[in-house]
């Protein structure tokens, strides 16, 4: 029996009056590899700013990892890919500066980085394939490596939970399979994976739950399904070159 | 040449060095996190520290500090809950502080000499007390940023991420404000509460034109703030007219236009991989 990472209770939540998710039950455990998915302004983003307790629900409970999401112990057990890159952009930062600081909230105040630290930032980078740039400035890199960079900070601290925000968003094709593969030995671990998405073919081999939000509700649904019923959103979503940031 | 090595130059060198050294190195933290107006603002607010604590009987140095240490806390509170937006807000407490310091010191007859050397330095006059005051707030400055190195820099990369892996974010950002006062006051008496920011930015602006991370960013802002204080004073001196301050900032502003020409260099001489 897998323990539970993630629990919603009666979750509802809006931007001012406009209703975003409401009444969201759900449980996510240990060693599943889940695919959120929906259209533009479903909510997906949202819920995963939730679970991470950057947003307050305006009702309903949330425990993650056995605790509240804005507990710090919690969320140092929480590895998270934002949505695009989020890094400051004034100076220069190499790709191992930018990953090993996913370390940081681990080794706690005081603590220098040893050794044994830097070997799992380099592992980290090897994963996500960007072992010969690890040096290089991070803006001098493409859209897709740095999207790789961000991914990889998530995983250095090897955390229990793994929240992704279009974690593929910008990589090439070719590649996808290989990160996910590593996400899916992830969950194999025992982590528990979560990777928001347009498109869940892209995880057909490693996800094995699909859940999709419609109307501020989270259902699960087959791949099948997803294809049957959401092929409008996504010729819609394509028709309008919609790549705005998700909600 | 025999000014350069009398005892006041001697004394210049001892307190440009420490602010040079300490002022981009928090500069950097500052500039990542597109905060660079934040050392102006606290700078004018240090000038109504000053005015008021000679109004109220004390030391300049001490009105300065409390004042510039309580004020950078509320804009950082402020800026915690999005009422200092846009470069508005931090543009009137600017003013506000800059207006607070001229009344208070006309009120009583204090507009005069002392008031501009606050206001542009007068680093030729400190005493060795001043210069140890000096010291000692610039190696605090530097002692905590090594101290949270890494905690500040995940901060300064992306606060949000920091935020959702549990690092104490509230927490830092106050360390980070009130060093910055720390060092605002620290710089009053090398470079002026007016020209204090500059060294906060410049040398920083020079450093990342040379640099490919982070770390070295800060070691070669360091380098250019403490080439800058150095050769500004020499100039200074050997000149015998001229501000050290002007001269301090005008060296670090050729600092980044070398940094520049070189940094562009380097690039097409070893072009990144795509």
């Amino acid at each position: 029996m897998r323990s539970v990472t993630v629990e919603l209770e009666g979750v509802r939540f809006g931007y001012g009056a406009v209703p975003i998710l409401n009444d969201v039950r759900l449980e996510l455990h240990e060693g599943e590899f889940t695919v959120l998915a929906g259209a533009n302004g479903s909510g997906k983003t949202t819920l995963l700013r939730l679970c991470l307790g950057l947003l307050r629900p305006d009702a309903g409970t949330i425990r993650v990892l056995g605790g509240s999401p804005t507990d710090l112990d919690v969320r140092r057990r929480i590895g998270y890919a934002p949505q695009g890159l989020r890094v400051a952009t004034s100076l220069p930062v190499s790709v191992t500066e930018v990953v090993g600081a996913g370390l940081t909230p681990l080794k706690g105040l005081f603590h220098r980085m040893g050794r044994r630290d830097w070997t799992m930032v380099t592992a980290a980078i090897d994963a996500v394939g960007l072992g010969d740039l690890s040096a290089e400035c991070l803006f001098e890199l493409s859209g897709g490596q740095q999207q790789r960079v961000i991914l990889a900070r998530a995983l250095v601290g090897q955390p229990e939970l793994l929240l992704l925000d279009e974690p593929t968003t910008g990589i090439d094709r070719r590649l996808r399979p290989v990160l996910v593969r590593e996400l899916r030995r992830r969950a194999d671990l025992g982590a528990c994976v979560v990777a928001v998405s347009h498109d869940p073919d892209e995880f057909h081999e490693a996800g094995e739950r699909i859940l999709v939000i419609v109307d501020g509700c989270v259902r699960q649904i087959t791949h099948e399904q997803f294809h049957h019923q959401f092929h409008d959103h996504r010729s819609d979503d394509h028709g309008n070159h919609d790549h705005g940031r998700d909600r | 040449m025999s000014r350069l090595f009398v005892e006041f130059a001697i004394r210049s060198y001892v307190a440009g060095a420490a602010v040079g050294i300490a002022a981009p190195m928090i500069g950097c933290f500052l500039v990542q996190r597109r905060l660079s107006l934040i050392g102006d603002a606290v700078g004018h607010l240090a000038f109504a520290g000053v005015a008021i604590g000679v109004a109220a009987g004390l030391a300049p140095l001490w009105g300065a500090l409390v004042i510039a240490v309580a004020g950078a806390v509320a804009l950082e509170w402020l800026r915690v809950k999005g009422r200092l937006a846009g470069d508005l807000s931090l543009a009137i407490v600017l003013y506000l502080g800059l207006a607070v310091g001229l009344v208070a010191l006309s009120a009583r007859g204090g507009l005069n000499a002392s008031a501009l050397g606050v206001l542009f330095g007068s680093i030729f006059t400190i005493t060795w007390l001043d210069v140890a005051a000096i010291t000692v707030l610039c190696l605090l400055v530097v002692g905590t940023i090594a101290l949270f190195y890494k905690e500040l820099v995940a901060v300064a990369l992306d606060e949000e991420t920091a935020r959702a892996s549990g690092l104490p974010v509230d927490g830092l950002n106050v360390v980070l404000i009130v060093l910055t006062a720390l060092l605002v006051v620290a710089g009053m008496r090398v470079v002026g509460l007016l020209l204090v920011a500059a060294l906060l930015v410049i040398p920083v602006a020079a450093g990342s034109r040379v640099s490919h991370s982070f770390r070295g960013s800060v070691f070669a802002a360091a380098a250019a703030g403490l080439l800058s204080t150095i050769v500004g004073l020499v100039v200074a001196l050997a000149q015998g007219q001229v501000t050290p301050g002007g001269a301090i900032v005008l060296t670090a502003a050729v600092a980044f236009a070398v940094a520049a020409i070189v940094g562009r260099r380097a690039a097409r001489r070893h072009p990144r991989p795509a």
